[in-house]
């Protein structure tokens, strides 16, 4: 009984609301109120400042339009591609890096997680100017006479994906590489002697107990990757599109939804409701993935 | 509440008033936002110095930053309702005109009691005409020329005069001399920019709307001619492929190109790279193969808007009337300082307009840009000009590769439609 009465006191000591009212007011009013804003704007239609309100009129224009579409397949193949290739590298290169016997690990360690410190649209910029037709990438591919003609990486539709996935896949593998050499340095080493000592052997060891003692980190980076690709714009934006180019890359080939929010509010006729709506659609599809991912790696009784 | 916390609110809403009671006695301010320091940022300075001579009371504020960024915050502020952080007049690129006078009714002044449009260009009047209202003070014109690398010719057998009255097909066989004679490709183009569409087909009268502002795409013979004529450019191997802006720059100031087919603007640009002096001549670009074809077009150009407002409205359109309307002197030392040509009819009856250019070899080019500039057939840019922009751009690969125009003509079509809702 007095173990209830203390914790509903907690409710009105008007002390500790007093506490926490200046992050929840900010909270409020920066936080929760633009995002139930925007679920009102999303039932908006029309154009600028001439809105009113269209019910779902903009949930039926998201399929009949095949720019959306366009965005949303460009955005999933970045997702299906990126997310798998860059979180193995990570972990194939912690678990090189968690070598004790390794030279050098401090500077190699420094050198794969310094790009993720680097600035988005600096690192765009740079990308953009070595990958051009006549660029250091090419130069340097044909001089090898690795290729005989320069890769087409900004006028070629598949190109262009392949150089975005390249781009962030050097921008963010040493960051999720962290998070799995600090949990790597976790487990505990006796575990590894003991199955040595059976004489399992070292491929055996990576799969059967690296991976499986790794499985709350490799989910924890596959959601937040997720999130991030999702929402990738800095690269598109900055590599793919220019101001006289009208299109986010070759066919549109690198357009993704966060591109084609921005497209809709800033450079085409603003229509805010519709955009609006197009950004819940990012939501609802981190949220079902988020799922998806707890529920393949759930720990399983 | 102790007391220094008392003493210092105390100081605080004393130092606010003080800083509102000087900013309503200070003279009046005429704010500007535009985007190219070294030309229309340039332009409206030494306008504000022509101003303030007559009007010592009026200062002129030009804010300078980047184009994109002018747009993002004049779309996000009107379309908040808060107008109190706009400026008194913007530049506003003519494509996106409509765009902003029908989005954001009442947020432009219409200037027509005031300013004679008769005097101007009249497609640019027309672009930003709503209503019969008109509200822009017509700015720099994007006439078109083809320049072209007279070393490069000569070394593949062409002289200036063959560079006249050139047909696009006739355009595309000089390229294959030149690349087969120098090694040099014709221009640099970039695949996934519509430009160069936009400009052939305003060279024929067309754009993707009609005079009603409706989408003309299926049927519209200069946008299927440009379409098939960007076609043949892509697939003839003339070209060398650019990726934005400063990528298609880098291929004409290194003399990587033979020629260059855009707006008078990037006279300015051509002109920094020293070393090709004497090398550079000017032309009227090819003609498409189509009726109403003509050797005169438009890409890019801006105009001045007044926000409407605006506390300083009547001061603001008097300044843009008296100094874009009227000076004709303004325009010569425009177009000498920073080769400006403006849309003023009777500015290109000026001295400077006569001048023998040293770097295009002593060829009186600004006289040619004026004629050429009188010819542009005028068009409606219309409300959604960047939505079909960007379904125009995303065909120009396929068409590159041999892909059928009628059936691009069907998607941008298709996609232009959805979006423009």
């Amino acid at each position: 009984m007095a173990s209830a009465n203390r914790s509903l006191n907690r409710y009105f000591n008007i002390n500790g609301w007093f506490f926490v009212a200046p992050a929840a007011l900010l909270i409020g009013v920066f936080m929760v109120y633009p995002i139930l804003y925007s679920l009102w704007m999303s039932f908006q239609t029309g154009k600028g400042m001439m809105t009113q309100f269209g019910g779902l009129a903009n949930i039926k224009r998201l399929f009949d339009d095949p720019m959306f579409v366009l965005a949303l397949y460009n955005t999933m193949i970045f997702f299906i591609v990126q997310v798998p290739v860059m979180l193995t590298l990570a972990l194939f290169l912690a678990s090189l890096l968690d070598n004790p016997n390794l030279k050098f690990r401090g500077l190699i360690r420094t050198a794969i997680f310094l790009p993720c410190v680097s600035s988005l649209v600096g690192y765009a910029v740079l990308f953009k100017s070595m990958f051009v037709q006549d660029g250091l990438i090419n130069s340097t591919l044909v001089g090898l006479h690795i290729t005989d003609q320069p890769i087409p990486w900004m006028t070629d539709p598949f190109w262009a994906r392949v150089l975005i996935i390249i781009a962030i896949t050097w921008r963010w593998t040493g960051y999720n590489m962290i998070f799995f050499l600090a949990a790597l340095q976790n487990i505990d080493k006796s575990i590894y002697e003991a199955s040595r000592i059976d004489g399992v052997p070292s491929w055996g060891r990576f799969f059967y107990l690296t991976v499986p003692m790794l499985k709350p980190v490799i989910l924890f980076t596959t959601v937040t990757s997720t999130i991030g690709t999702l929402q990738l714009f800095d690269e598109v934006r900055n590599i793919m599109t220019s101001d006289a180019g009208s299109a986010a890359g070759p066919s549109n080939s690198a357009l993704t939804l966060s591109v084609y929010i921005y497209n809709l509010t800033f450079k085409f006729v603003p229509s805010f409701g519709y955009a609006a709506t197009v950004s819940y659609v990012i939501v609802l599809a981190v949220a079902l993935l988020a799922i998806i991912q707890f529920y393949a790696l759930r720990e399983k009784d | 509440m102790n007391k220094t916390f008392k003493t210092s609110l105390a100081a605080l809403v004393f130092s606010t008033s003080s800083v509102l009671a000087m900013a309503a006695a200070q003279a009046k301010e005429i704010t500007i936002w535009c985007w190219d320091p070294n030309f229309n940022v340039a332009i409206m300075k030494a306008a504000g110095e022509i101003y303030s001579k007559t009007h010592p009371d009026i200062k002129i504020n030009v804010v300078d930053f980047a184009k994109a960024d002018v747009e993002a915050k004049l779309q996000t502020t009107l379309a908040s309702g808060v107008t109190t952080s706009l400026p008194d007049i913007v530049l506003i690129e003519d494509y996106g005109a409509q765009k902003y006078i029908q989005s954001f009714p009442g947020a432009f002044a219409s200037m027509n009691d005031v300013v004679d449009y008769s005097k101007f260009a009249p497609y640019k009047v027309k672009l930003a005409t709503v209503d019969g209202k008109t509200y822009s003070m017509p700015f720099d014109s994007g006439v078109t020329g083809l320049y072209y690398r007279k070393d490069y010719l000569e070394q593949a057998g062409f002289k200036p005069e063959d560079m006249q009255n050139l047909t696009w097909d006739k355009y595309i066989e000089i390229g294959k001399k030149v690349s087969e004679k120098t090694g040099k490709k014709m221009m640099g183009l970039d695949p996934n920019d519509a430009g160069l569409i936009r400009i052939m087909m305003q060279s024929a009268g067309g754009w993707y709307f009609n005079d009603k502002g409706e989408l003309n795409i299926t049927g519209n013979e200069a946008l299927k001619a440009a379409l098939k004529t960007e076609g043949k450019l892509l697939s003839s191997g003339i070209t060398k492929p650019a990726s934005g802006w400063s990528n298609w720059v880098s291929t004409f100031t290194s003399g990587d190109v033979a020629t260059v087919i855009t707006g008078v603007w990037i006279t300015g640009t051509i002109k920094a790279t020293k070393d090709q002096e004497n090398k550079w001549g000017v032309a009227p670009i090819p003609k498409l193969d189509v009726k109403g074809a003509t050797d005169a077009s438009n890409l890019g150009g801006s105009s001045w808007y007044v926000i409407a407002s605006s506390p300083e409205k009547a001061e603001a359109i008097d300044f843009l009337n008296s100094v874009y309307a009227k000076n004709v002197d303004f325009y010569q030392k425009i177009l000498v300082d920073q080769g400006a040509v403006g849309s003023l009819m009777e500015a290109r009856k000026g001295a400077a307009y006569e001048t023998a250019d040293k770097f295009f070899g002593g060829e009186k080019i600004w006289q040619k840009f004026a004629d050429w500039l009188s010819k542009v057939p005028s068009v409606n840019y219309g409300v959604f000009t960047n939505e079909v922009d960007s379904a125009v751009a995303a065909q120009l690969p396929a068409l590159g590769k041999g892909g059928d125009v009628d059936a691009a003509l069907k998607a941008i079509e298709a996609q232009a439609k959805s979006s423009m809702q």
